[in-house]
């Protein structure tokens, strides 16, 4: 397939699958009962109350006006307000962004470089002593939950680091959040990185290039490595999507105003703009990081 | 010894509630570690009994989140490899491709918020659903469409002869290859979600839940995290390296 024809359709999917996700959210949410203004009345469930309340939201009007609305102010930025704060939801997501995407982009400059590294490394000396360790290792380590491991970690190293954000992002309050975040994929990454290498090494083109007498460096890193980390590119787009999922833990037990903390928070109140928000930015998100992946994966070893 | 790993914390988790001092709960000083044997949590309750009750849940959760999950993504799958006609195929799968686009644990927690009072099992549960539905339909499309099922149709078979022992039997390597992960998978995301307080009661004797809840007596008591939190590890290590030698010994 041309890449142009490929990136052109993927890049028309994209916007089509988080439209859909966006809608089935909406949807979802309102099919159900108990809407807003019963959350809103809370301990007082008086039902003129209730009406009240439902009038002043607009939530009397027909679905499909509230639906037009929604839908209509997302392209403006505009995703309703709070429930709780009454604040509007986009500038909630973008104050809690800033937290998450420091610790999404600090695990992410761990992660990559030490699974490529360590990948290399076992792949180069196969069998070898750091190749069995790091399998073992590997395997136990991937099925740790976040939170496990993240108590471990404050009990053995709480005495010398800090364990919560409360005093601002600093490097030494990032070190535990990072080592707990990159944990688990860093066990499949480097896993991915091994074999794709130890494959490409023993391959025909490899050892044409060293009878050609290409130095071994070389064809090492050259022409062997892009082949050999190509799936774990696509392994990465899908650990971003982990790593949505191990900030929710990440954030809830270090304390960092992150996404995860404002999802849970909203999932506690049950405050269905903003979970609508979050869900609209991680489906875009989930899109076009897969998107990313696939076209890096294409440029590295361009196949069929 | 490997298999120590796995066995302790599931002979605590399926014996424990037999073994705890029944009804008698302790309430004595909050975070003492004197009292008992690993002293007592947040609520002055002793660690021990509440490690020794705290695994039924979640092991339960495991186990029938995923044979659920592989009860109805296996008809599911099936129903739309077998399916004559295309549209039926079509609109089996296609909703199914939206929810990748969304994180798992995300999903999880919208459908806790959509569904209050749902049942840990049922969410974990339909978490689970879409990705065994399209394995299963990838890996039986090839048999479904083959000669045999042809002639297994002609000859008047019922569908459960033809589909289930058929069909579902070509695609029975492939599941068997996907249990592994998926139990430890399920296992996983039941304690993610205890530990952020979905379909779980907060004082609950749960593992997950005792971490969180003594996360604060941290420095007082750390065996009320430490306990439940070595509970969790082990068997959740365990396990994936049982799978992953099983896996690797065809």
């Amino acid at each position: 397939m041309r890449p142009a024809g490929y990136v052109r359709r993927r890049l028309l999917l994209a916007p089509v699958q988080v439209a859909a996700v966006a809608s089935a959210v909406f949807l979802l949410a309102e099919v159900l009962p108990g809407d807003a203004a019963v959350v809103l009345a809370g301990d007082d469930p008086d039902p003129e109350r209730i009406a009240r309340i439902r009038e002043s939201l607009g939530l009397d009007r027909p679905l499909l006006t509230r639906f037009a609305a929604w839908a209509g102010g997302l392209p403006r930025g505009d995703f309703g307000e709070s429930l709780v704060s009454g604040r509007p939801v986009l500038g909630l997501v973008l104050d809690a962004l800033g937290p998450t995407a420091v610790l999404a982009s600090a695990t992410l400059a761990v992660l990559v470089p030490l699974s490529v590294w360590a990948g290399v490394a076992a792949a180069l000396r196969e069998g070898g002593r750091f190749d069995r360790a790091l399998t073992a290792v590997g395997v136990a380590l991937y099925a740790v939950p976040e939170f496990a491991l993240a108590v471990v970690l404050i009990v053995v190293f709480g005495g010398l680091l800090p364990v919560t954000a409360l005093g601002g992002l600093t490097p030494a309050a990032l070190v535990l959040p990072v080592a707990v975040l990159a944990a688990r994929p860093l066990c499949s990454l480097s896993r991915l990185v091994r074999a794709g290498m130890i494959g490409a090494l023993a391959s025909g083109y490899a050892a044409q290039a060293v009878r050609l007498g290409v130095p071994e460096r070389r064809v090492r890193y050259v022409h062997v490595l892009p082949n050999a980390v190509t799936p774990a590119v696509q392994q990465l787009a899908r650990t971003v999507d982990w790593l949505l999922g191990g900030v929710v833990i990440a954030e809830a037990v270090f304390v960092i105003p992150g996404l995860g903390t404002l999802l849970v928070d909203a999932v506690a109140d049950r405050d269905l703009p903003v979970l609508q928000g979050l869900a609209v930015l991680f489906a875009a998100t989930t899109v076009l990081v897969n998107l990313a992946a696939d076209l890096v994966a294409f440029r590295l070893a361009p196949r069929a | 010894m490997r298999r120590a790993l796995y066995a302790v914390p599931l002979l605590v988790a399926l014996c424990g509630p037999w073994l705890a001092s029944s009804g008698d709960v302790l309430h004595g000083v909050s975070y003492d570690p004197e009292t008992g044997w690993l002293g007592t949590d947040f609520a002055g309750r002793d660690v021990w009994q509440q490690v020794l009750l705290g695994g039924r849940e979640l092991v339960a959760v495991m186990v029938l989140a995923t044979a659920g999950a592989y009860l109805i993504g296996v008809l599911w799958g099936l129903t739309a490899a077998t399916a004559r006609r295309r549209l039926a195929d079509e609109l089996l799968m296609r909703p199914l491709d939206l929810l990748p686009a969304v994180p798992s644990l995300f999903l999880l927690l919208l459908l806790a918020t959509l569904f209050p009072g749902g049942g840990l099992v049922w969410i974990v549960m339909l978490v689970h659903l879409p990705d065994i539905a399209r394995l299963v339909r990838a890996a039986a499309l090839e048999a479904a469409h083959g000669p045999v099922v042809e002639a297994l149709r002609l000859q008047g078979e019922s569908w459960w002869r033809t589909t289930v022992r058929y069909v579902g039997g070509s695609v029975a390597r492939t599941l068997a290859a996907d249990a592994g992960t998926r139990l430890t998978g399920t296992l996983y995301l039941a304690a993610a979600a205890s530990f952020l307080g979905v379909g779980v009661s907060p004082d609950a004797a749960d593992w997950a839940v005792m971490i969180e809840r003594n996360r604060a007596g941290l420095l007082l008591n750390p065996w009320a995290v430490l306990a439940p939190a070595l509970m969790i590890i082990m068997l959740s290590v365990g396990l994936n390296l049982a799978f992953d030698r099983a896996l690797r010994r065809p």
